[in-house]
């Protein structure tokens, strides 16, 4: 057999091998620009499920300051965290964000406690309602919660996995943080079986 | 070839082809629709997943709904799915203590409900330990499940039937103008052979009766605008749920995290390993769960196929072991005498010839060893014999008699796999199978056997098992005949309101015909038609058959039979006939006919009072269909 020929199939072997090579990492790329849009978007349905907290609130200070007006220091902290989780909307940090609206889900705990000492507030129909849908609220961002982290586990795996890492640091992609849960919800989880 | 030949062959083929034709575009014209998926989301809508699944299949129910049903209810409390360890295979089934009010279920989230419930021992059941152990119940249940999955859907305006009546009309229309031209085309070729038996009109009747019965049969389901509208949007939660790749990796128990959305996961197929865990069909013979002892526990069972003493009666074994030493005897006396197993011979010829000599006598040897062994250990296997109870694990036909020309082939041996609760390994015991009717799986049965042989020599039922509440009649459910109740209403019966099987106990069949009688044992029968038929415990001969039918081809049957002397005060009208071996009976739409037949023929006297108890029982059925 020549050199020629030696050569030749060497040469066709590298050409094959940088083929492959160019093609799994134009397929990791791939896969992280979809892994990181999955967590854009799962991103945003916790957003608009945050604002549609944001809107609910204001109506529901009004409606529990007509049976409790006293209860002025509880109501200004719902108020205060409302405008809190609303400015940290404007940041780009998670952590930030998650710990604003984690104050926000904590003084709306106590406004709801504070509720059940008041008869009359709690037999109020708009308070009802407006209580229903913040709890239906909840339960979305808990949803949306679950489906972002699940996002962010998934990206942040490929991210600082060999050798997806390594496509990672070229195209740029950075690990993502996660979305807190309140510190209520990080309780001890109680097993039912 | 005659050119007048060739024109009724020409006319008979085209009338047909063009009828095919017909078909073929009908069905391409109502082809399920394939929905645009709406944008991604997470918002579930308010449809079962069961018919979320048929919407996401292109109107075709899969395993999917069944699947997700069960997830669905234990999202919803019903049920608990608890995995103790990493593997998903070991997760089990719990029904917890205060469960949500079932009122509002559906008619096929109940059945799986049922099924859970049914099986459940100490309010445990393993997951895996859903799946059935007859093939036959199997396609029962799930195609009953399919029915109620599509009639739901037809009633929430999501789905209709892929044929509608105009369109059957119309095939029907077709058929008889397909059946014309075949007619005509063979009776012009019998007037010009002058064939005295021209069979032109019958040609027609059967081709038309062969297509319209084509165009009758049901093609499936179809979109609606509503349904394409739904699809779409769950087209959009699937593409969500698919864009989280942990969603395919998670176990059935994650329902304790995810709710619902386990359950519509895989209901759209984005739950690859919840769905492969998740079993309803059959199950796994050489594994199979029991629960004899009280706690459940997975036995493996191994079936032989090619151990040559497995099954043999005692006779079969001893004259086997006989020929085997007279053969050896006989050879061992030809060749015994010429045995060298060092010839000192050079000429090769005889060299070889003294090895196959050896070899013969070698052969001999065995055969008288092997024979011996036989006879020895089949006269210890008659003194070992031993009764063992345990719970029925696997029942199946083993050996049949070979098909002959009239004659469809009979079973003659079954596997019976027994758990005597004495370890997690058994070997198949091998039943006559004019016993396997007597038990099902799940029973508990006291068997004498002989260990060496595997042969069942006796059995008995002494309990039976959960299973047998599960039992679904052989009967197709068309999805037409199911009765329309409403979203989250009451829910159908499993089957028809007379099941043959259930309507007479063999106390009762035994005490009207003056013989004992085995277990009611169910007949496949044509079309709408289910069956049963008891056979006497002497000699299991058949002596009472029994059919029943329901809706309208029951109202036809009714028609037909209701003659001979009338029996007034038994159901809605009853009749023997005038031989006496057969009597009918109707309550509402449904009709029982129960024939005497072989050795209780003429012992018709108390026929009128089965018929009494069959009323009792067949009303409980529709009161409790309607209630």
């Amino acid at each position: 057999m020549g050199s020629g020929v030696i050569l030749g199939i060497a040469g066709g072997l590298f050409c094959l091998l940088v083929v492959v090579l160019v093609g799994w990492a134009l397929a990791a790329y791939n896969r992280l620009v979809r892994q990181r849009n999955q967590v854009q978007a799962s991103w945003a349905q916790i957003d608009v499920q945050l604002k549609r907290r944001h809107d609910l609130i204001p109506n529901l200070v009004e409606t529990v300051k007509g049976y409790a007006a006293h209860e002025r220091g509880t109501l200004e902290a719902v108020v205060a965290a409302r405008t809190g989780a609303i400015e940290a909307a404007g940041t780009p940090a998670v952590a930030d964000r998650a710990a604003a609206e984690n104050v926000l889900t904590q003084a709306l705990g106590r406004l709801f406690a504070l509720a059940e000492a008041y008869p009359d507030l709690k037999a109020n129909q708009n308070f009802a309602a407006l209580q229903g849908e913040l709890a239906n609220t909840e339960d979305k961002i808990a949803y949306a919660r679950q489906f972002y982290n699940s996002a962010v586990q998934t990206f942040n795996t490929s991210v600082q996995s060999i050798p997806t890492n390594i496509i990672a640091g070229i195209g740029g992609f950075r690990a993502m943080d996660f979305f807190a849960a309140p510190d209520g919800e990080r309780a001890p989880v109680q097993v039912r079986f | 070839m005659d050119r007048r030949l060739l024109l009724d062959l020409a006319v008979g083929a085209a009338a047909i082809a063009g009828w095919f034709l017909l078909y073929g575009m009908v069905r391409l014209a109502t082809r399920p629709a394939s929905p645009a998926p709406a944008p991604a989301t997470p918002e579930l809508g308010a449809e079962p997943p069961a018919v979320v699944s048929l919407l996401v299949n292109r109107w075709s129910v899969t395993e999917d709904a069944a699947e997700s049903t069960l997830l669905d209810l234990a999202a919803r409390g019903f049920i608990e799915l608890r995995q103790p360890g990493n593997d998903p295979m070991q997760t089990t089934l719990h029904l917890p203590p205060a469960p949500p009010d079932d009122g509002g279920l559906r008619p096929y989230e109940r059945r799986v409900l049922d099924r859970v419930r049914g099986l459940a021992v100490h309010a445990v059941v393993p997951l895996t330990a859903l799946t059935f152990r007859d093939q036959a119940q199997a396609r029962a249940w799930n195609k009953r499940l399919r029915a109620q999955v599509v009639a739901d859907a037809r009633r929430a305006g999501l789905s209709r039937r892929r044929f509608g009546p105009a369109v059957t009309t119309l095939l029907v229309a077709a058929a008889m103008v397909a059946g014309v031209g075949v007619g005509l085309a063979v009776l012009h070729y019998g007037i010009w052979h002058q064939e005295e038996d021209n069979v032109g009109f019958a040609a027609g009747i059967v081709t038309s009766a062969a297509l319209s019965a084509l165009a009758g049969a049901s093609p499936g389901e179809r979109d609606t605008a509503l349904g394409r509208q739904v699809a779409s949007r769950w087209l959009g939660v699937r593409a969500w749920l698919r864009g989280h790749e942990q969603f395919d990796e998670l176990p059935p128990a994650a329902v304790a995290v995810w709710d619902r959305y386990l359950g519509y996961g895989a209901a759209v197929g984005a739950t690859r390993l919840s769905s492969a865990v998740l079993d309803l069909g059959l199950g796994d013979r050489t594994r199979v769960w029991s629960s004899f002892g009280g706690t459940w526990h997975r036995v493996r069972v191994r079936y032989p196929r090619f151990l040559p003493r497995y099954g043999r009666t005692l006779p079969g074994l001893l004259l086997r072991a006989v020929i085997s030493i007279a053969v050896g005897a006989f050879l061992l006396k030809v060749v015994g005498g010429a045995v060298d197993l060092a010839p000192s011979t050079t000429d090769q010829v005889e060299r070889v010839l003294a090895v196959a000599v050896d070899g013969i006598a070698a052969l001999a040897l065995l055969l008288l060893i092997s024979g011996g062994y036989t006879l020895v250990r089949g006269l210890a296997d008659l003194a070992a014999e031993r009764t063992i109870t345990g719970e029925v694990l696997w029942l199946e036909v083993w050996r049949s008699t070979a098909r002959r020309d009239n004659q469809p082939s009979q079973p003659i041996l079954h596997h019976l796999a027994v758990d005597d609760g004495t370890g997690d390994r058994t070997t198949a015991w091998v039943l006559p199978s004019q016993w396997a009717t007597d038990c099902r799986d799940g029973d508990t049965v006291t068997v004498r056997v002989r260990p060496w042989t595997r042969r069942v020599i006796s059995l008995s039922v002494v309990g039976q098992g959960r299973s047998r509440r599960l039992t679904e009649s052989p009967v197709v459910d068309d999805t037409d005949d199911l009765p329309a109740s409403g979203r989250g209403g009451t829910t159908e019966p499993a089957g028809p309101a007379a099941r043959p099987v259930g309507l007479f106990t063999p106390e009762e069949v035994g005490q009207a015909l003056g013989l004992p009688v085995r277990a009611a044992e169910g007949l496949e029968l044509p079309g709408p038609l289910s069956g049963a038929q008891f056979r006497s415990a002497a000699d299991g001969q058949p002596v009472l058959m029994i059919q029943a039918v329901d809706g309208a081809p029951g109202r036809w049957i009714w028609r037909l039979n209701a003659r001979g002397q009338e029996l007034p005060g038994i159901g809605d009208g009853a009749f023997v006939s005038a031989s006496g071996e057969q009597a009918v009976l109707r309550v509402g739409d449904s009709t029982v006919a129960v024939t005497l037949v072989g050795a209780a023929r003429g012992r018709a006297a108390h026929l009128p009072w089965l018929l009494a108890q069959a009323a009792a029982r067949v009303s409980a059925g529709h009161d409790g269909a309607s209630a």
